[in-house]
Protein backbone atom coordinates (compact mmCIF):
# COMPACT_ATOMS: atom_id res chain seq x y z
CA UNK A 1 0.00 0.00 0.00
CA UNK A 2 0.95 3.47 -0.64
CA UNK A 3 2.64 5.54 2.20
CA UNK A 4 2.19 8.98 3.70
CA UNK A 5 5.76 9.86 4.47
CA UNK A 6 5.79 13.37 5.00
CA UNK A 7 3.82 16.68 5.53
CA UNK A 8 4.59 19.97 4.91
CA UNK A 9 3.55 23.82 5.66
CA UNK A 10 5.36 26.84 3.82
CA UNK A 11 4.54 30.15 2.74
CA UNK A 12 3.29 30.96 -0.51
CA UNK A 13 4.16 34.65 -0.17
CA UNK A 14 4.97 35.34 -3.87
CA UNK A 15 6.69 38.53 -3.20
CA UNK A 16 9.74 36.80 -2.02
CA UNK A 17 9.96 35.90 -5.63
CA UNK A 18 12.07 39.12 -6.24
CA UNK A 19 13.00 39.81 -2.37
CA UNK A 20 15.01 36.38 -1.47
CA UNK A 21 17.84 36.44 -4.19
CA UNK A 22 21.03 36.52 -3.62
CA UNK A 23 22.50 37.93 -1.33
CA UNK A 24 19.10 37.04 0.60
CA UNK A 25 18.45 39.83 2.76
CA UNK A 26 19.25 39.55 6.21
CA UNK A 27 15.41 39.28 7.42
CA UNK A 28 14.70 36.98 4.94
CA UNK A 29 17.18 34.52 5.57
CA UNK A 30 15.36 32.20 8.13
CA UNK A 31 12.81 31.94 5.10
CA UNK A 32 15.51 30.70 2.83
CA UNK A 33 17.14 28.13 5.74
CA UNK A 34 13.41 26.85 6.46
CA UNK A 35 12.72 26.04 2.64
CA UNK A 36 15.89 24.79 1.89
CA UNK A 37 15.07 22.20 4.99
CA UNK A 38 12.02 20.95 3.68
CA UNK A 39 13.41 21.12 -0.08
CA UNK A 40 15.97 18.63 1.52
CA UNK A 41 13.74 16.74 3.28
CA UNK A 42 11.15 15.53 0.06
CA UNK A 43 14.57 14.32 -1.50
CA UNK A 44 15.91 12.44 1.74
CA UNK A 45 11.79 11.24 2.52
CA UNK A 46 12.09 10.03 -2.01
CA UNK A 47 8.73 11.35 -2.65
CA UNK A 48 7.13 9.59 -5.62
CA UNK A 49 3.59 11.92 -5.70
CA UNK A 50 2.97 15.45 -3.87
CA UNK A 51 -0.66 16.32 -3.23
CA UNK A 52 -0.06 20.20 -3.32
CA UNK A 53 -3.37 22.22 -0.90
CA UNK A 54 -3.69 25.06 -1.65
CA UNK A 55 -6.34 28.42 -2.08
CA UNK A 56 -6.38 29.88 -5.29
CA UNK A 57 -6.77 33.71 -5.54
CA UNK A 58 -10.06 34.34 -7.22
CA UNK A 59 -8.04 33.44 -10.19
CA UNK A 60 -9.00 30.07 -11.55
CA UNK A 61 -11.79 30.26 -9.67
CA UNK A 62 -14.48 33.14 -8.82
CA UNK A 63 -17.84 33.62 -7.29
CA UNK A 64 -19.58 32.31 -10.89
CA UNK A 65 -18.57 29.19 -9.84
CA UNK A 66 -16.86 28.83 -6.45
CA UNK A 67 -16.10 24.97 -5.09
CA UNK A 68 -15.08 24.38 -1.30
CA UNK A 69 -12.59 22.25 -2.44
CA UNK A 70 -11.90 21.34 -5.62
CA UNK A 71 -9.25 18.20 -6.87
CA UNK A 72 -7.08 18.12 -10.07
CA UNK A 73 -7.60 15.20 -12.33
CA UNK A 74 -5.39 16.50 -15.66
CA UNK A 75 -2.80 15.22 -16.53
CA UNK A 76 -0.80 18.21 -16.54
CA UNK A 77 -1.17 21.72 -15.47
CA UNK A 78 -0.25 25.30 -16.55
CA UNK A 79 1.37 27.27 -13.44
CA UNK A 80 0.93 30.79 -13.20
CA UNK A 81 -1.05 33.44 -14.46
CA UNK A 82 0.03 36.76 -17.05
CA UNK A 83 -0.85 39.46 -13.41
CA UNK A 84 1.82 37.03 -11.45
CA UNK A 85 4.56 37.47 -13.78
CA UNK A 86 3.70 41.25 -13.91
CA UNK A 87 3.07 41.59 -10.25
CA UNK A 88 5.72 39.16 -8.51
CA UNK A 89 8.18 38.36 -10.93
CA UNK A 90 7.52 34.84 -11.17
CA UNK A 91 8.10 32.41 -13.77
CA UNK A 92 5.77 30.21 -16.21
CA UNK A 93 5.92 26.56 -15.11
CA UNK A 94 4.29 23.36 -16.37
CA UNK A 95 3.24 20.73 -14.08
CA UNK A 96 3.00 16.78 -14.36
CA UNK A 97 -0.53 15.51 -12.82
CA UNK A 98 -1.19 11.93 -11.23
CA UNK A 99 -4.70 11.10 -12.22
CA UNK A 100 -4.69 7.69 -10.23
CA UNK A 101 -4.10 8.96 -6.64
CA UNK A 102 -6.17 12.12 -7.92
CA UNK A 103 -9.04 9.50 -8.17
CA UNK A 104 -8.35 7.57 -5.51
CA UNK A 105 -8.68 10.89 -3.51
CA UNK A 106 -12.14 12.75 -5.39
CA UNK A 107 -13.70 9.25 -5.60
CA UNK A 108 -14.20 7.71 -9.17
CA UNK A 109 -17.69 7.43 -9.47
CA UNK A 110 -19.25 8.74 -6.83
CA UNK A 111 -18.01 10.65 -3.92
CA UNK A 112 -16.22 9.93 -0.46
CA UNK A 113 -18.48 9.21 2.72
CA UNK A 114 -16.73 12.10 4.66
CA UNK A 115 -16.22 15.00 2.53
CA UNK A 116 -17.83 16.37 -0.93
CA UNK A 117 -15.28 17.29 -3.62
CA UNK A 118 -15.28 18.84 -7.24
CA UNK A 119 -13.21 18.18 -9.33
CA UNK A 120 -11.18 20.21 -12.63
CA UNK A 121 -9.79 18.57 -15.59
CA UNK A 122 -7.80 22.02 -16.54
CA UNK A 123 -6.90 24.52 -14.32
CA UNK A 124 -4.07 27.27 -14.56
CA UNK A 125 -2.38 26.73 -10.99
CA UNK A 126 -1.55 30.48 -8.96
CA UNK A 127 0.92 31.20 -6.85
CA UNK A 128 -0.83 29.11 -3.66
CA UNK A 129 0.63 25.83 -5.68
CA UNK A 130 3.79 27.32 -8.05
CA UNK A 131 6.02 29.41 -5.78
CA UNK A 132 5.90 26.47 -2.53
CA UNK A 133 6.85 23.70 -5.35
CA UNK A 134 9.58 26.36 -6.97
CA UNK A 135 10.62 26.60 -3.66
CA UNK A 136 10.83 22.74 -2.28
CA UNK A 137 11.02 21.34 -5.61
CA UNK A 138 12.71 23.09 -7.88
CA UNK A 139 13.16 20.98 -10.54
CA UNK A 140 9.17 20.74 -10.79
CA UNK A 141 9.88 16.62 -11.54
CA UNK A 142 7.43 15.14 -9.28
CA UNK A 143 4.10 14.54 -10.13
CA UNK A 144 1.31 16.98 -8.41
CA UNK A 145 -2.74 16.20 -7.55
CA UNK A 146 -3.37 19.70 -6.59
CA UNK A 147 -5.83 20.43 -4.50
CA UNK A 148 -7.97 24.16 -4.19
CA UNK A 149 -9.75 25.26 -0.67
CA UNK A 150 -11.68 27.87 -0.82
CA UNK A 151 -10.41 29.84 1.88
CA UNK A 152 -10.33 33.25 -0.32
CA UNK A 153 -14.23 33.40 -0.97
CA UNK A 154 -16.95 33.48 1.64
CA UNK A 155 -18.36 31.33 2.52
CA UNK A 156 -15.40 29.22 3.09
CA UNK A 157 -15.99 25.92 4.75
CA UNK A 158 -15.62 25.46 8.16
CA UNK A 159 -12.25 24.52 10.24
CA UNK A 160 -14.19 20.56 10.72
CA UNK A 161 -14.56 20.15 6.70
CA UNK A 162 -10.17 20.94 6.54
CA UNK A 163 -9.98 18.18 9.17
CA UNK A 164 -12.45 15.73 7.76
CA UNK A 165 -10.12 16.77 4.13
CA UNK A 166 -7.12 15.71 6.04
CA UNK A 167 -8.03 12.16 7.50
CA UNK A 168 -9.00 11.44 4.27
CA UNK A 169 -6.17 11.92 2.31
CA UNK A 170 -4.28 9.80 4.68
CA UNK A 171 -6.93 7.40 4.30
CA UNK A 172 -7.03 7.65 0.53
CA UNK A 173 -2.91 7.33 0.69
CA UNK A 174 -2.78 4.39 3.13
CA UNK A 175 -5.21 2.33 1.18
CA UNK A 176 -3.83 3.15 -2.69
CA UNK A 177 -2.73 -0.36 -3.97
CA UNK A 178 0.45 1.27 -4.69
CA UNK A 179 4.03 1.13 -3.66
CA UNK A 180 4.35 5.12 -3.98
CA UNK A 181 5.73 7.32 -1.68
CA UNK A 182 3.40 10.46 -0.85
CA UNK A 183 3.75 13.77 0.50
CA UNK A 184 1.50 16.88 1.39
CA UNK A 185 2.78 20.12 0.97
CA UNK A 186 0.21 22.71 1.77
CA UNK A 187 0.81 26.47 1.82
CA UNK A 188 -0.80 29.45 3.86
CA UNK A 189 -0.76 31.87 5.61
CA UNK A 190 -0.12 33.11 9.38
CA UNK A 191 -2.27 36.22 10.07
CA UNK A 192 -2.57 38.21 7.01
CA UNK A 193 -4.26 41.29 5.60
CA UNK A 194 -4.34 41.79 1.87
CA UNK A 195 -6.27 45.15 0.79
CA UNK A 196 -7.60 45.40 4.19
CA UNK A 197 -6.85 48.29 7.12
CA UNK A 198 -3.60 46.42 7.81
CA UNK A 199 -2.12 45.64 4.51
CA UNK A 200 1.41 45.20 4.65
CA UNK A 201 1.95 46.73 7.94
CA UNK A 202 3.60 43.15 9.91
CA UNK A 203 1.67 40.55 11.07
CA UNK A 204 -2.25 41.84 11.97
CA UNK A 205 -2.42 39.71 14.93
CA UNK A 206 0.47 38.30 17.02
CA UNK A 207 -1.62 36.76 19.03
CA UNK A 208 -3.68 34.89 16.49
CA UNK A 209 0.42 33.54 15.12
CA UNK A 210 1.39 32.06 19.01
CA UNK A 211 -1.35 30.48 19.41
CA UNK A 212 -1.70 28.91 16.07
CA UNK A 213 2.18 28.24 15.85
CA UNK A 214 1.58 26.56 19.46
CA UNK A 215 -1.09 23.77 18.08
CA UNK A 216 1.45 22.65 15.81
CA UNK A 217 3.80 22.25 18.02
CA UNK A 218 1.80 20.69 20.61
CA UNK A 219 -0.18 18.94 18.13
CA UNK A 220 -2.98 20.33 18.96
CA UNK A 221 -5.73 19.52 16.95
CA UNK A 222 -8.90 20.61 19.37
CA UNK A 223 -7.13 23.84 20.18
CA UNK A 224 -7.26 25.14 16.59
CA UNK A 225 -10.48 23.78 15.86
CA UNK A 226 -11.56 25.69 18.71
CA UNK A 227 -10.49 29.06 17.58
CA UNK A 228 -11.02 28.44 14.07
CA UNK A 229 -14.67 27.85 14.72
CA UNK A 230 -14.67 31.56 15.19
CA UNK A 231 -15.15 33.22 12.21
CA UNK A 232 -15.27 36.59 13.31
CA UNK A 233 -11.77 36.15 14.92
CA UNK A 234 -10.16 34.65 11.82
CA UNK A 235 -11.90 37.55 10.03
CA UNK A 236 -10.36 40.09 12.41
CA UNK A 237 -7.19 38.52 11.84
CA UNK A 238 -6.52 40.07 8.83
CA UNK A 239 -8.48 39.48 5.13
CA UNK A 240 -6.41 36.23 4.53
CA UNK A 241 -5.86 34.68 7.43
CA UNK A 242 -8.66 31.75 6.55
CA UNK A 243 -5.54 30.62 4.55
CA UNK A 244 -4.26 29.12 8.05
CA UNK A 245 -6.90 26.82 7.58
CA UNK A 246 -4.69 24.59 4.93
CA UNK A 247 -2.71 23.82 7.79
CA UNK A 248 -4.82 22.41 9.99
CA UNK A 249 -5.39 20.02 7.14
CA UNK A 250 -1.63 19.01 7.12
CA UNK A 251 -1.94 18.43 10.78
CA UNK A 252 -5.09 16.71 10.48
CA UNK A 253 -3.39 13.81 8.04
CA UNK A 254 -0.56 13.36 10.26
CA UNK A 255 -2.90 12.28 12.84
CA UNK A 256 -2.48 15.32 14.97
CA UNK A 257 0.14 14.82 15.84
CA UNK A 258 3.11 17.73 16.64
CA UNK A 259 5.07 19.04 13.92
CA UNK A 260 8.98 17.68 13.96
CA UNK A 261 9.90 21.02 12.90
CA UNK A 262 8.08 24.66 13.49
CA UNK A 263 9.22 27.81 12.66
CA UNK A 264 7.15 30.86 12.04
CA UNK A 265 9.77 33.65 11.63
CA UNK A 266 9.22 37.48 11.01
CA UNK A 267 10.24 39.35 8.15
CA UNK A 268 9.36 42.57 6.77
CA UNK A 269 6.35 41.21 5.17
CA UNK A 270 4.75 38.99 7.98
CA UNK A 271 5.36 35.87 9.82
CA UNK A 272 5.67 32.95 7.57
CA UNK A 273 4.65 29.38 8.56
CA UNK A 274 6.86 27.09 8.47
CA UNK A 275 5.86 23.16 9.44
CA UNK A 276 7.33 19.89 8.32
CA UNK A 277 5.55 16.34 9.99
CA UNK A 278 9.35 13.83 8.70
CA UNK A 279 9.01 9.59 9.21
CA UNK A 280 13.18 9.75 8.49
CA UNK B 1 -24.51 47.13 -4.34
CA UNK B 2 -23.35 44.82 -6.33
CA UNK B 3 -19.79 43.46 -5.10
CA UNK B 4 -20.01 40.72 -7.53
CA UNK B 5 -20.07 42.67 -10.69
CA UNK B 6 -17.49 45.08 -8.71
CA UNK B 7 -15.09 41.65 -8.10
CA UNK B 8 -16.16 41.46 -11.69
CA UNK B 9 -14.94 44.29 -12.99
CA UNK B 10 -11.55 44.14 -11.48
CA UNK B 11 -10.87 40.99 -12.85
CA UNK B 12 -11.26 41.99 -16.43
CA UNK B 13 -8.74 44.59 -15.62
CA UNK B 14 -6.56 42.76 -13.37
CA UNK B 15 -6.17 39.40 -15.10
CA UNK B 16 -4.44 40.25 -18.18
CA UNK B 17 -1.43 42.98 -19.31
CA UNK B 18 -3.16 44.71 -22.19
CA UNK B 19 -6.58 44.82 -20.27
CA UNK B 20 -4.77 46.70 -18.04
CA UNK B 21 -3.24 49.03 -20.37
CA UNK B 22 -6.27 49.73 -22.10
CA UNK B 23 -7.98 50.66 -18.98
CA UNK B 24 -4.73 52.96 -17.53
CA UNK B 25 -4.91 54.48 -20.75
CA UNK B 26 -8.55 56.04 -20.52
CA UNK B 27 -10.67 54.40 -17.81
CA UNK B 28 -14.20 55.88 -18.37
CA UNK B 29 -13.63 54.90 -22.20
CA UNK B 30 -12.67 51.08 -20.74
CA UNK B 31 -15.97 51.11 -18.54
CA UNK B 32 -18.61 52.25 -21.13
CA UNK B 33 -16.98 49.14 -23.73
CA UNK B 34 -16.90 46.45 -20.94
CA UNK B 35 -20.38 47.55 -19.88
CA UNK B 36 -21.16 47.14 -23.57
CA UNK B 37 -19.94 43.32 -23.80
CA UNK B 38 -21.52 40.50 -22.28
CA UNK B 39 -22.70 37.36 -23.30
CA UNK B 40 -24.99 35.53 -25.31
CA UNK B 41 -27.39 32.15 -25.19
CA UNK B 42 -24.65 30.37 -27.13
CA UNK B 43 -22.35 30.29 -23.96
CA UNK B 44 -21.77 30.84 -20.16
CA UNK B 45 -23.80 33.69 -18.55
CA UNK B 46 -21.59 36.86 -18.84
CA UNK B 47 -23.69 39.77 -17.65
CA UNK B 48 -22.56 42.96 -16.97
CA UNK B 49 -24.06 46.07 -14.82
CA UNK B 50 -22.62 48.43 -13.07
CA UNK B 51 -24.43 51.67 -10.34
CA UNK B 52 -23.37 55.07 -10.83
CA UNK B 53 -21.20 55.08 -8.09
CA UNK B 54 -19.19 51.89 -9.18
CA UNK B 55 -19.24 53.42 -12.85
CA UNK B 56 -17.95 56.57 -11.12
CA UNK B 57 -15.19 55.51 -8.67
CA UNK B 58 -14.10 52.70 -11.92
CA UNK B 59 -13.67 56.01 -14.01
CA UNK B 60 -11.76 57.46 -11.49
CA UNK B 61 -9.52 54.62 -9.97
CA UNK B 62 -11.16 55.54 -6.75
CA UNK B 63 -9.66 52.59 -4.50
CA UNK B 64 -11.21 53.98 -1.67
CA UNK B 65 -14.69 54.33 -2.78
CA UNK B 66 -13.86 51.03 -4.46
CA UNK B 67 -12.99 49.37 -0.76
CA UNK B 68 -16.20 51.58 0.58
CA UNK B 69 -17.87 49.23 -2.03
CA UNK B 70 -17.47 46.34 -0.75
CA UNK B 71 -14.62 45.22 -3.60
CA UNK B 72 -12.53 41.98 -2.12
CA UNK B 73 -9.89 43.44 -0.26
CA UNK B 74 -7.35 40.90 -2.12
CA UNK B 75 -8.38 41.40 -5.91
CA UNK B 76 -8.66 45.53 -4.83
CA UNK B 77 -4.94 46.01 -3.61
CA UNK B 78 -3.83 44.12 -6.47
CA UNK B 79 -5.82 46.48 -8.94
CA UNK B 80 -4.89 48.95 -7.29
CA UNK B 81 -1.53 47.87 -8.24
CA UNK B 82 -1.68 46.99 -11.50
CA UNK B 83 -3.44 50.38 -12.67
CA UNK B 84 -1.15 52.93 -10.78
CA UNK B 85 2.43 50.97 -10.93
CA UNK B 86 2.96 53.05 -14.44
CA UNK B 87 3.37 56.28 -12.28
CA UNK B 88 6.01 55.27 -9.99
CA UNK B 89 9.13 57.66 -9.98
CA UNK B 90 11.85 57.98 -7.87
CA UNK B 91 10.19 59.37 -5.41
CA UNK B 92 6.97 57.49 -5.56
CA UNK B 93 7.25 53.95 -5.96
CA UNK B 94 5.62 50.23 -4.46
CA UNK B 95 5.88 51.62 -0.60
CA UNK B 96 4.28 54.83 -0.99
CA UNK B 97 1.17 53.39 -2.89
CA UNK B 98 0.99 51.07 -0.07
CA UNK B 99 0.73 53.78 2.33
CA UNK B 100 -1.40 55.78 0.35
CA UNK B 101 -3.45 52.96 -0.27
CA UNK B 102 -3.62 51.79 4.03
CA UNK B 103 -4.54 55.62 4.27
CA UNK B 104 -7.51 55.29 2.10
CA UNK B 105 -9.16 52.24 3.94
CA UNK B 106 -7.63 52.48 6.87
CA UNK B 107 -10.35 54.69 8.57
CA UNK B 108 -13.21 52.81 7.06
CA UNK B 109 -12.22 49.80 8.96
CA UNK B 110 -13.39 46.44 7.88
CA UNK B 111 -16.12 46.96 5.11
CA UNK B 112 -18.60 43.88 4.46
CA UNK B 113 -17.19 42.91 1.05
CA UNK B 114 -18.95 39.25 0.43
CA UNK B 115 -21.06 39.91 -2.56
Amino acid sequence: MAELVLAAVTPHNPLLWRAMTDPVPDDLQPIAANFARIREAVVSHEIDVLVVIGTDHLRQFFYDNSPAFAIGKADAYHGTWENEVRTFGMEYAELTGHRELADRIAGRSVQPDAIDFSVSLEWRLDHAFVIPLQYVRPELDIPVVPIHANASMPPVPSVRRFVALGEHLRRAIEEWDSDARVGILTSGHMANDVGGPRTFAGSPDPEFDALAAGWMRDGDLDGAIRVCSEVDRLTAAGSMTSQFLNAVAALAAMGGRAADVVDVPESRFSTSPFFLWSTR
Amino acid sequence: MSRYMVDKFIRAVELGDATVAEYVADPPAFVERWLAGGGTPAGPTDDRVLTEAERAAFAARDFGALYSLGAHPYLLWHFTEAVYEHEYTEGFGWRELVERYRAAVAPQGLVDYIP
